[in-house]
């Protein structure tokens, strides 16, 4: 999948990251973020090790859409919204970056209800991805790879994405994030409205985008999912990191703890 | 002839006529609209000074053929780039400082970014008017040309003007350009995703203010085209902007807004009708037939023919 050169040296998911030594590839530093007066963010703090997946879970409300939004440089809207905190990739600042900046770096999502550009065919959406003047001269190459990951997309190149269903449009985003070869992607509600067995192909593909050097980020709502496909999970409560760690080292009633708040599970205890 | 084959042969010439040259403004409808279409179609802006860009080309075209002695086709070489530019400077600079997004960032609801650019474009339409009337005065100007008043005779009774033929063959060329920028280049398909998703195309990398920019730009270029046809065609004064917007926004309205093909289906349809409705019931009734195909237009299908 990966093509620069850059992304060779990168450790593998059975690298370092495995290992437990966990090399940070994105930095996050006392994220605050708020909507106008309102705040989302409560200092959150955490890395992300080269390689990995990292799962975000959390109710609805606890910031997690909002924590990916600001560190794309989609919180940047100057009264509408802003952030406050470091967010360092690769010893560079995104958190004084634009958005197409960003992806310029090497950092991108897939955003959440897909958000094609509903009125072009499959194809344009995916060469849209590759605006970047350093994808440009790829696209053709990079194209050839999203259609051999995702052979229906192959299929149906010429058709209007609004006329697809959701898992090809599914697909579809994801698709157009990889064609900027990115380092990290941030995965924001992937299952979101989709069949069960569509959302277990949808995980199958995370897997092989991982595997291919891409570091993840996932949201994800259906909590065993989250744990499954992770190396590191992140549980996120009312704006704040309630609970840190990987998938094997965190026993249910913690992970339940963190997720409800102490109230909630004192009430079910 | 007997005097029923003669009255039915006069009006097959008529509408014949009408048909032909219809198609013919068509084609100069559409150049005058394009600009309009697109940048409605891609940011939503319904520039008011769009007509009176028109009339800033027509002087900058004036000007220069004062200079340099040439063909006013040769001059769109300079007109056109300078157009663009002048499209790309006024939306980084003064349009996309009023956007919505950009409202939003100062903390004033949405509401006011769907209001500014109109009342932006509407000032720079009076700014860019006083202007031409303190750099030109009033009196009329002309682009002199060689072409004016030359036909091509199709038939005993039927002629059609050289200079409306080789504007329409303008207009479907720039039509034809444009669509094939729009979809095979890397910044016409990232201004079409702006079109769809304003807030998901930096995403791709794509930076908006460039590309609403080069929108604008594009757009004031095929105004500036239009605007050496006008000089071409007819004489002009700097107030004559206004008359050109109406043109326009008729046009898009039938059009379908935002649609590029549909200014030229739109231009045409304006065209024919006001033909017919000048043949058949004087020049008077020219303009009203064509406000009266915009309104039912409005009426029956207010999304406009090639609504995308």
């Amino acid at each position: 999948m990966s093509t620069s050169a850059h992304n060779a040296s990168r450790p593998g998911p059975s690298g370092a990251a495995a290992r437990g030594n966990r090399r940070s590839l994105l930095t996050v530093d006392r994220l605050s973020a708020y909507y106008g007066e309102l705040r989302a963010l409560f200092d959150v703090s955490f890395t992300v090790a080269g390689g990995e997946v990292l799962s975000i879970i959390g109710a609805n409300g606890a910031g997690k859409s909002t924590l990916l939004k600001s560190i794309v440089g989609m919180m940047n809207r100057g009264k509408a919204a802003h952030i406050e905190g470091a967010i360092d990739f690769r010893g560079r600042r995104l958190d004084r970056l634009t958005t197409e900046k960003i992806v310029a770096a090497g950092v991108t999502m897939v955003p959440e209800g897909r958000r094609l550009f509903a009125r072009l065919s499959v194809k344009d959406n995916l060469l849209a991805g590759a605006f970047l003047p350093r994808c440009r001269e790829n696209a053709a190459k990079k194209l050839a790879e999203i259609y051999e990951l995702f052979p229906r997309l192959g299929e149906r190149r010429e058709q209007v994405v609004s006329q697809m269903s959701g898992g090809e449009q599914q697909m579809v985003a994801i698709g157009r994030a990889l064609m900027s070869s990115p380092d990290i992607v941030l995965f924001d509600e992937l299952s979101l409205g989709l069949a069960p067995v569509i959302v277990d192909d949808v995980y199958r593909n995370v897997r092989r985008i991982n595997q291919s050097g891409v570091t993840c980020i996932v949201i994800e709502q259906d909590m065993r999912r989250a744990l499954d496909v992770a190396n590191h999970v992140l549980i996120m409560l009312e704006g704040r990191v309630a609970l840190e760690g990987k998938p094997a080292d965190l026993t249910e009633a913690q992970v339940t703890a963190a997720y409800f708040g102490s109230s909630f599970s004192k009430a079910h205890a | 002839m007997s005097g029923f084959d003669e009255a039915l042969y006069w009006t097959l010439v008529d509408v014949a006529n009408g048909f032909l040259t219809g198609t013919m403004i068509g084609g100069y409808y559409a150049i005058i609209s394009i600009g309009l279409a697109l940048t409605f179609g891609v940011m939503r802006l319904v520039n008011l000074a769009h007509g009176d860009m028109l009339i800033v080309a027509a002087y900058l075209a004036s000007v220069i053929l004062g200079v340099i002695p040439i063909s006013p086709f040769a001059s769109l070489i300079v007109v056109a780039p300078l157009m663009f530019g002048l499209g790309y400077l006024l939306q980084r600079f003064l349009l996309n400082r009023v956007s919505v997004q950009a409202m939003e960032a100062k903390g004033l609801p949405p509401s006011f970014g769907l209001m500014s650019p109109i009342l932006v474009t509407f000032g720079l339409g009076i700014f860019v008017a006083h202007g031409l009337l303190e750099l030109f005065s009033s009196d009329a100007r002309q682009i002199r040309n060689s072409l004016a008043f030359t036909a091509i005779r199709l038939s005993e009774d039927l002629n059609i003007s050289l200079l409306r033929l080789i504007f329409f063959a303008i207009a479907v060329a720039i039509l034809v350009a444009l669509q094939i920028f729009l979809r095979r280049t890397h910044v016409g398909r990232a201004i079409r995703a702006a079109s769809d998703d304003v807030q998901v195309a930096p995403l791709m990398g794509i930076s908006t203010a460039h590309v609403y920019g080069v929108a604008l730009g594009i757009s004031l270029a095929v105004a500036g085209t239009a605007g050496v046809m006008i000089g071409m065609l007819r004489s002009f004064q700097p107030f004559d902007g206004p008359q050109f917007l109406l043109i326009a926004f008729g046009v898009v309205i039938i059009g379908g807004l935002g649609s590029i093909l549909g200014s030229l289906v739109g231009g045409i349809l304006l065209g024919i009708t006001q033909v017919l409705a000048g043949t058949y019931f004087g020049p008077s009734a020219q303009l009203v037939a064509g406000y009266m195909l915009i309104l039912l237009v409005l009426a029956f299908r207010p999304q406009g023919l090639f609504a995308r």
